[in-house]
């Protein structure tokens, strides 16, 4: 379980997040919407204490993170896979390099499991022929399967997606979708969404929650959303995708 | 109104000075933990074999031409200067001396920033936009452990090799100026350079070495991991980690001449 308290994070004097409370349960996908540069992906690097909180609290299974050391935190970034908006894919090192890399830092596995693992998640992600490939001499819709492998392979029990589908072709990008909702039903497996497209939201997430100017306006189960009066969540769910 | 226009500057001051403080503070912290990391060698055994390669075998090229270029202008300049007063069978002692303790590291400690330091500049600034740092430190490694710890080791030890290179290199064609441009024999030539150098002109010029591996792996690779703001943001913090960590070459080397000299 992940919960921010009352968070507030400034950049100098601008305030990107004001007094925000968040949480996320296990076994649930939840939803975070909201306008582009309203602070989603910094939600989502505060839940793993890449960035502290200006003021405020964030636990991770009821620990409190903010005040943690860099060394404390990496056994509870452990517990939870990530997806960079970018992907971030260590673009010095080849597909097969880059799934193995958690297991070969932090586990010590024998090299046959983990080659085993690899393998496996490249079938998962439909990358047969391109284990030694770079990043680079791969697709948009792959390098986001090789994103999302590299957070799936170590079996995190929560993992948190930024915009997933962004910029993806329908086809690859209802793939991710139901590859996601297919964890859940396998591995029991929590996640969080950060999205820009409204449909994503009805079509995975059990619940949602709607950033806005700073603040959260909405936290709930995601059919909700059509109940609420708050006209820029009226406006997304008029236009289907969230005006920039 | 003069007033708040100096209150304004007073503000802007501080707020420099502090910010300046800051930032040395991280960069000391910075350097601390990538000393302290080194036990963790082995586990980036391989990160360290590729730096070794990049700034060992890599740099010979650079390394060789600008000892030679030293050492042959030392020869022609400094002997011209000499035959004016009549001492040209100084020419061994003063060039070698020069290319040794001096004008060989620093030159060297010069090239090694502009390529060296703007590699790692460079390639840390891409992988900090990119998120890849911010990737390392989610899947629990740490980003210092596994980018500067393997540069700073290799840098270590290579730039050793890479002066030796480099005097010997730049002695050589000291010689061959003084032969052919002089005409002054070998003979006289080395039997100036041999006896007269002492232990000391080594320890000056060996002793730059590891000094300006930790100034260039550090400055640079601090630079890249606090790069932001897009590509232009590479290039800035890419050059102002070769611009910082040629002046500090330059300052160490005065101070290392200057401990070593006077303490031997
Ligand atoms: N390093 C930084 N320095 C200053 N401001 C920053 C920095 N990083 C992000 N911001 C600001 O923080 C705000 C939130 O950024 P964030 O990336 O979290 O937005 P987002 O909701 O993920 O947007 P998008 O949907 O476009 O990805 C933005 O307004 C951005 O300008
Ligand atoms: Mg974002």
């Amino acid at each position: 379980m992940i919960e921010l308290r009352n968070v507030s994070l400034k950049y100098g004097e601008k305030e990107i997040l004001h007094s925000v409370s968040l949480t996320i349960e296990d076994n649930t996908i939840k939803a975070i919407l909201g306008p582009s540069g309203v602070g989603k992906s910094t939600i989502l690097k505060l839940m793993l204490g890449l960035m502290r909180p200006t003021s405020g609290q964030v636990f991770v299974d009821g620990v409190e993170i903010s005040s943690l050391s860099e060394a404390e935190l990496f056994p509870i970034r452990r517990k939870m896979g990530m997806v960079f908006q970018g992907n971030a894919l260590f673009d010095s090192m080849t597909i097969s390099q880059n799934l193995g890399f958690f297991l070969r830092e932090n586990l010590n596995l024998p090299e046959e499991e983990i080659l085993r693992r690899v393998q496996e998640q490249i079938r998962f992600a439909g990358l047969e022929g391109y284990e030694e490939q770079l990043p680079e001499s791969l697709s948009g819709g792959m390098r986001k399967r090789v994103a999302i492998g590299r957070a799936l392979i170590f079996k995190p029990h929560m993992i948190l997606f930024d915009e997933p589908t962004a910029g993806l072709d329908p086809v690859s990008s209802k793939k991710i979708l139901s590859l996601i909702s297919s964890l859940r039903q396998h591995n029991n497996l929590g996640a969080v969404i950060v999205t820009h497209i409204i449909d994503d939201v009805f079509n995975v997430a059990d619940c949602a929650a709607v950033l806005y100017k700073g603040e959260i306006i909405f936290d709930d189960a995601a059919p909700k959303l059509h109940e609420s009066e708050h006209p820029f969540i009226r406006s997304i769910l008029s236009d289907k995708i969230l005006e920039l | 109104m003069p007033v708040t226009l100096i209150r304004n500057i007073e503000k802007d001051l501080v707020y420099r000075l502090k910010d300046f403080f800051l930032t040395m503070q991280d960069f000391f912290l910075f350097g601390v933990r990538s000393f302290l990391t080194i036990p963790k060698i082995r586990r980036y055994w391989r990160d360290f074999l590729d730096q070794a390669k990049i700034c060992g075998a890599d740099s010979i090229p650079i390394v060789l031409v600008s000892a030679i270029s030293i050492g042959s202008l030392l020869a022609i300049e400094v002997g011209n200067l000499l035959e004016d007063f009549g001492a040209k069978t100084m020419l061994g002692r003063s060039t070698s001396i020069s290319v040794i303790r001096e004008l060989g590291p620093l030159l060297m400690g010069l090239m090694l920033s502009a390529r060296f330091g703007s590699r790692n500049g460079a390639e840390l600034g891409a992988m900090k936009i990119s998120e890849q740092i911010d990737a390392l430190r989610a899947f629990g490694t740490d980003p210092i452990a596994k980018l500067v710890m393997p540069r700073l080791v290799a840098a270590l030890i290579m730039f050793l090799p890479l002066t030796a290179l480099s005097d010997f290199a730049g002695l050589y064609s000291a010689a061959y100026m003084a032969e052919h441009y002089h005409h002054l024999d070998p003979g006289i030539f080395w039997n100036s350079v041999y006896p007269r150098l002492a232990l000391k002109d080594f320890v000056v010029g060996f002793a730059k070495a590891p000094v300006f591996a930790v100034i260039i792996t550090l400055v640079s690779s601090f630079n890249g991991f606090s790069a932001s703001g897009g590509t232009a943001g590479v290039g800035r913090s890419t050059i102002k980690g070769i611009v910082v960590s040629s002046g500090l070459v330059l300052i160490a080397n005065f101070y290392v001449s200057k401990i070593v000299l006077e303490n031997m």
